[in-house]
């Protein structure tokens, strides 16, 4: 789930078109005194997690039936957009934090305030920090957290071992923007080229490169989220002046800069392909292609990743290197559900977002072991069944046991900033402006506050 | 499908046809009942379904409106905004380029096939197998080119490895993505196209060509002689439907690069959709189409102007 | 239908000269050479996308650049006809949604065909009414119509959807078709171009034998006209087929008892887990939406690719 950036986006399909306004859908029927509550996702691998929870959910509350409509991430946003101009969105939907304060300043959902103290639901349950995403710049609460995810680096354990690395390394990378430190070292190493000489050999030819020591995915934009913002942050940059609800980006800061100058000389030395290879084939197939050894991704991208394992790739994961600051740096972020505005059964739309955002429905959650639940409890749950199926996703959980995570930064203007940082970020990493031209697009993205 | 179309018998009792003298003032009379009632299906749909979005359309570019709050009247401030604004000029300039190389070439492609066609075979099997390109939806058609056209692993990148040119970042490189998507769309409609032009030899008169044998004429001279002079009035009208369709490039690019690499491929149709539909901004976005459609009515004109052929018997 | 003969072929006795007989073959042969060229630069997409979607997904970029499928199966066929189990789908990276295709087949027949039928005949009338008749405003008329068509789709889309709604036409295939049914400003303008090239001749000697406009119309101008009559409905045809914007715009995603294909197809895609899509689905799910399509053009194709004509042109 999660952000999902553009650039993936071959991904993005017809849906994203148009779209004008979406259907009579969602809405609300009630026939015989029975309650039927739309509810939408856009991540069809949690549909089974979450189904379970509705029929428990309904066993509890024989009076109201919820009905799951799942739809992929462009159609999700465009047919909820359209729900709200006819008036039938879903009563309850999964939000997104890059989406919900324009939603907020729509007033498109409901603030659950009053709701929340009436019920004494505890919002401290949660994993630290998730349940403050979700208060609008306006002080209101409006959602209750439903899950989280971290960024790691996913590699071919197969093209590590041929190169010698062990996971033991792989474990204690370290990273700074002067060398880049055994991190870049381990980038090198695992570079080859057509005559099979690896990156930090001599002789190693960059223009033919067969496989890259670590994949771009694209230049990530202004969020950076898999991209480059654990660099930048372990830095000692911040995205805003503060978060949430910032009013200054820091794209101007040196940190920040130098941060991305040295990512983008991965690519000079050959052992990053160049942004023209990022259009096409999504970054997780190039890994099972053995085209690239490493890259960094979100844990929503477990599932799919451990499901192609073939002879030629063994997918594993590493926690981030940690930065000049002496601690790795993820990005935090979360899920909830919000209740749509114009609901006509605020009740049922209530006990439904309580009952996904309670143990019972989090452990659930858990059991599914498709993405990790809100609360730390249902956590150990998901880390447990993944660890039944194989996969080892320690990297992911290691940096909310530390504390070493920062939050997902919420602003306004969200679709707009994206719209200057996406071309400015693009001619950086592609090499046609030095990264100090950021600056400037900084300046574009400042004046949207004022 | 042509038997859905021949609607049976006429109806007898049809209001102006019995009478009998075609004289000049009820022959004008009649006519006009008689326009009136052709017309009038046709008429109705355009008004609702054309013509009053449209007007609502120039409406809401007058005001500021974010679909989830009512439309309100902010005057022209949309178009001064439109004015200054560069991306938007930006992207009417790389919507030309992708007119121009669309356009041109498969026009020059179309003729080719059409001709080689009309001259080499009659096989209808042929022609069907230059249509099946457009018979799979858009989106489709950009998806499965977007992939095999990949840097690394696509399959086009495979064969120039082969003749020994180095990889292409096809749709990743800022002076690239806009030819390849322009041929990608070529791919699409050329056997289209060229069936439309095909149609247009076929009434070409076949004593022209066998004369021209005669006096001694290379085909490449009867085609520049003959089939293009001929071919004019069916080419007009092509080059207006497609010259306007190209313009409105859109479904490639939002399921391919979205406007990328650093804004290299965005197109103004893919410009508006932005601001409307992922920033709200509908008031702009209106502004933008209503500047859209000059320019393309501009061209159109332009277009017919030059081909002459708004010529006909009637005027 | 002219035969079609070889004129440089039957005069080449006219021209002794051998030489140029010779160059004449030679330039055939070159002539045939580009033309299969571009037959196999169609063709061989439709190979790959027939390769992907006989290949098992989570395999496919194990060996990529594989002519044959990679790691063969009908997974991708099963998914798109909703034969395969959630597990199942998912081993192999679909989604395992389920599908109700032979419904959203139906649908698409009904639509495409109720919009080719009354598009093609109520274009055909307007066409003859700005070809043929006189009338006060006509080229201003037609000239209107002929800026519709420069108006983005995306323009009218909005105020079209609102228009639906308030006539609480969501959901339902009048509200599919209804935008389509009266007219489209490129039908209008193509059948105006062949109307204008009917001998007018025939259709004054009718009038005076006391054939009014309609049966005129009817038996004399549709009948003579059938090529390019046939020729626009099955481009109709196929451009409604096609259409995915406007019938996901009034459909309801929670309700699909009008959903048509393509809106079935785009979902399907875009209900892939995250990551990269259910390449070889999709491909499966492509070929199959495009089957009725192409047998409806291998049954009828041969008889209209053959009869298109225009006819009389100077």
């Amino acid at each position: 789930m999660i952000k999902k950036l553009p650039a993936a986006a071959g991904v993005a399909l017809l849906s994203l078109a148009l779209a004008a306004c979406g259907g009579s859908s969602g809405g609300t029927a009630s026939s015989g005194g029975k309650t039927t509550l739309s509810y939408w996702l856009w991540d069809a691998n949690q549909q089974p997690a979450y189904q379970q929870c509705a029929t428990d959910f309904q066993k509890a509350n024989p009076n109201i039936s919820v009905k799951i409509t799942q739809l992929g991430w462009d159609d999700y946003w465009t047919k909820l957009t359209t729900g709200f101009v006819s008036g039938s969105a879903p009563d309850v939907f999964t939000n997104h934090l890059a989406k919900y304060p324009e939603f907020v300043t729509k007033r498109t959902i409901l603030p659950i305030d009053d709701l929340v103290k009436q019920d004494k639901v505890d919002t401290g349950i949660y994993a630290e920090g998730l349940a403050d995403l979700w208060v609008g710049a306006d002080g209101k609460r409006y959602g209750l957290p439903k899950d989280w995810d971290t960024i790691a680096v996913f590699y071919n354990k197969k093209l590590t071992e041929k190169a010698g690395i062990t996971d033991a390394q792989l474990k204690e990378m370290a990273w700074n923007p002067t060398d880049g430190g055994t991190y870049e070292k381990i980038i090198a190493k695992l570079t080859v080229d057509k005559n099979g000489k690896r990156g930090d050999e001599p002789g190693f030819d960059k223009s033919k490169v067969e496989t890259y020591g670590l994949w771009l995915e694209s230049s990530g934009n202004g969020l950076g989220q898999t991209q480059w913002s654990m660099y930048a942050v372990s830095n000692g940059w911040k995205f805003t002046d503060k978060n949430p609800w910032g009013s200054r980006y820091n794209y101007d800061d040196p940190k920040f800069q130098e941060t991305i100058t040295w990512w983008k000389s991965l690519i000079d030395k050959g052992y990053m392909p160049p942004l023209k290879a990022t259009e096409g084939v999504a970054w997780n197939d190039m890994l099972s292609a053995g085209k690239a050894a490493m890259a960094t991704n979100g844990s929503w991208m477990i599932g799919s990743v451990a499901g192609a394992k073939s002879d030629k790739f063994e997918p594993a994961f590493a926690p981030l290197p940690t930065g000049p600051s002496g601690t790795r740096m993820s990005m935090f972020n979360g899920l909830a559900d919000s209740i749509y505005a114009g609901t006509k059964n605020k009740d049922a739309a209530w006990k439904w977002v309580k009952y996904l955002a309670s143990p019972a429905c989090q452990n659930v959650v858990g059991q599914h072991a498709v993405v990790f639940p809100a609360i730390p409890a249902a956590v150990e749950v998901a880390q447990k069944k993944f660890g039944e199926k194989g996969v080892d996703v320690e990297a992911f959980t290691v940096n909310v046991k530390d504390k070493t995570t920062f939050l997902f930064p919420i602003t306004d203007h969200a679709a707009q900033i994206e719209s200057i940082m996406k071309p400015a970020m693009d001619a950086v990493i592609g090499g046609t402006a030095p990264a100090s031209s950021l600056s400037k697009a900084n300046e574009q993205v400042n004046a949207l506050f004022k | 499908m042509a038997d859905t179309v021949s609607v049976p018998t006429p109806r007898p009792g049809a209001p102006a046809g019995r009478r009998r003298s075609p004289q000049a003032r009820p022959h004008v009379r009649r006519d006009h009942r008689a326009a009136l009632f052709f017309i009038l299906p046709a008429l109705l749909g355009f008004g609702v379904f054309y013509l009053w979005p449209t007007i609502r359309g120039v409406y809401l570019s007058f005001t500021d409106y974010s679909l989830l709050t009512p439309p309100a009247w902010s005057g022209v401030a949309n178009y001064t905004k439109l004015i200054g604004d560069a991306s938007f000029w930006r992207s009417l300039a790389v919507t030309l380029e992708y007119v121009v190389i669309n356009i041109g070439v498969q026009t020059i492609v179309a003729i080719a096939l059409a001709v080689l066609m009309h001259r080499l075979t009659r096989s209808s099997f042929l022609r069907g197998v230059l249509l099946l390109p457009y018979l799979v939806a858009n989106v489709v058609v950009a998806l499965v080119w977007y992939w095999m056209a990949d840097y690394t692993l696509g399959v086009v990148n495979q064969f120039l490895g082969w003749i020994g040119f180095g990889p292409l970042g096809f749709f990743g490189e800022e002076h690239l993505v806009i030819p390849t998507i322009a041929l990608v769309n070529v791919w699409r409609h050329m056997g289209y196209t060229a069936l439309l032009i095909f149609a247009g030899l076929q009434a070409i008169p076949r004593s022209l060509y066998e004369a021209a044998a005669v006096d001694g004429s290379t085909e490449w001279r009867s085609f520049w002689r003959i089939t293009l002079p001929l071919l004019r009035p069916v080419l007009a009208m092509v080059l207006v439907i497609t010259v306007i369709g190209s313009f409105q490039i859109f479904d490639t690019v939002a399921v391919t690069t979205q406007g990328g690499p650093a804004d290299a491929s965005k197109v103004v149709y893919y410009y508006i959709f932005e601001k409307a539909f992922s920033q709200f901004d509908f008031g702009y976005a209106s502004a933008m189409g209503v500047a859209l459609i000059v320019i393309l009515a501009g061209v159109s004109l332009f277009q017919l102007r030059l081909l002459r052929a708004g010529e006909s018997d009637l005027s | 239908m002219t035969a079609v003969s070889m004129p440089a072929t039957k005069t080449r006795a006219a021209a002794p000269a051998e030489r140029r007989g010779r160059r004449v073959r030679i330039g055939r042969i070159a002539a045939w050479a580009v033309l299969w060229l571009f037959v196999l630069i169609t063709l061989f997409p439709f190979y790959w996308m027939l390769r992907t979607s006989l290949s098992n997904n989570r395999m496919l970029f194990s060996d990529p650049s594989s002519w044959l499928p990679v790691a063969p199966t009908l997974g991708g066929y099963e998914r798109v006809f909703g034969l395969a189990t959630l597990q199942e789908a998912q081993a192999q990276g679909g989604s395992g949604a389920s599908i109700r295709f032979w419904l959203y087949l139906r649908n698409s027949v009904i639509v495409a065909a109720v919009i080719t039928v009354g598009q093609v005949f109520f274009s055909a009338m307007a066409a003859y009414a700005f070809a043929r008749l006189r009338w006060p405003g006509r080229d201003k008329v037609f000239f209107l119509f002929l800026t519709a068509l420069m108006v983005p789709p995306i323009f009218i889309h909005l105020p079209n959807f609102e228009l639906m709604k308030n006539l609480g036409l969501l959901n339902t295939f009048a509200g599919i078709v209804l935008p389509y049914l009266f007219m489209t400003p490129f039908a209008v303008f193509f059948l105006r171009q062949f109307f204008l090239n009917v001998s007018r001749e025939v259709e004054e000697a009718a009038m005076i034998d006391g054939a009014g406009y309609p049966r005129i119309f009817f038996r004399l101008i549709l009948p003579m006209s059938a090529a390019p009559i046939a020729t626009l409905a099955i481009l109709t045809y196929i451009n409604s087929w096609n259409e995915y914007f406007w019938p996901l715009l009034v459909t309801d995603p929670t309700n699909d008892d009008v959903r048509v294909l393509t809106v079935a197809l785009g979902l399907f895609k875009s209900q892939t887990p995250q990551g990269s899509p259910d390449w070889a689905g999709l491909m499966a799910a492509t070929l199959v939406a495009a089957l009725p399509v192409l047998l409806l053009f291998a049954a009828f194709g041969k008889r209209i690719v053959n009869s298109i004509q225009f006819s009389g042109l100077k």
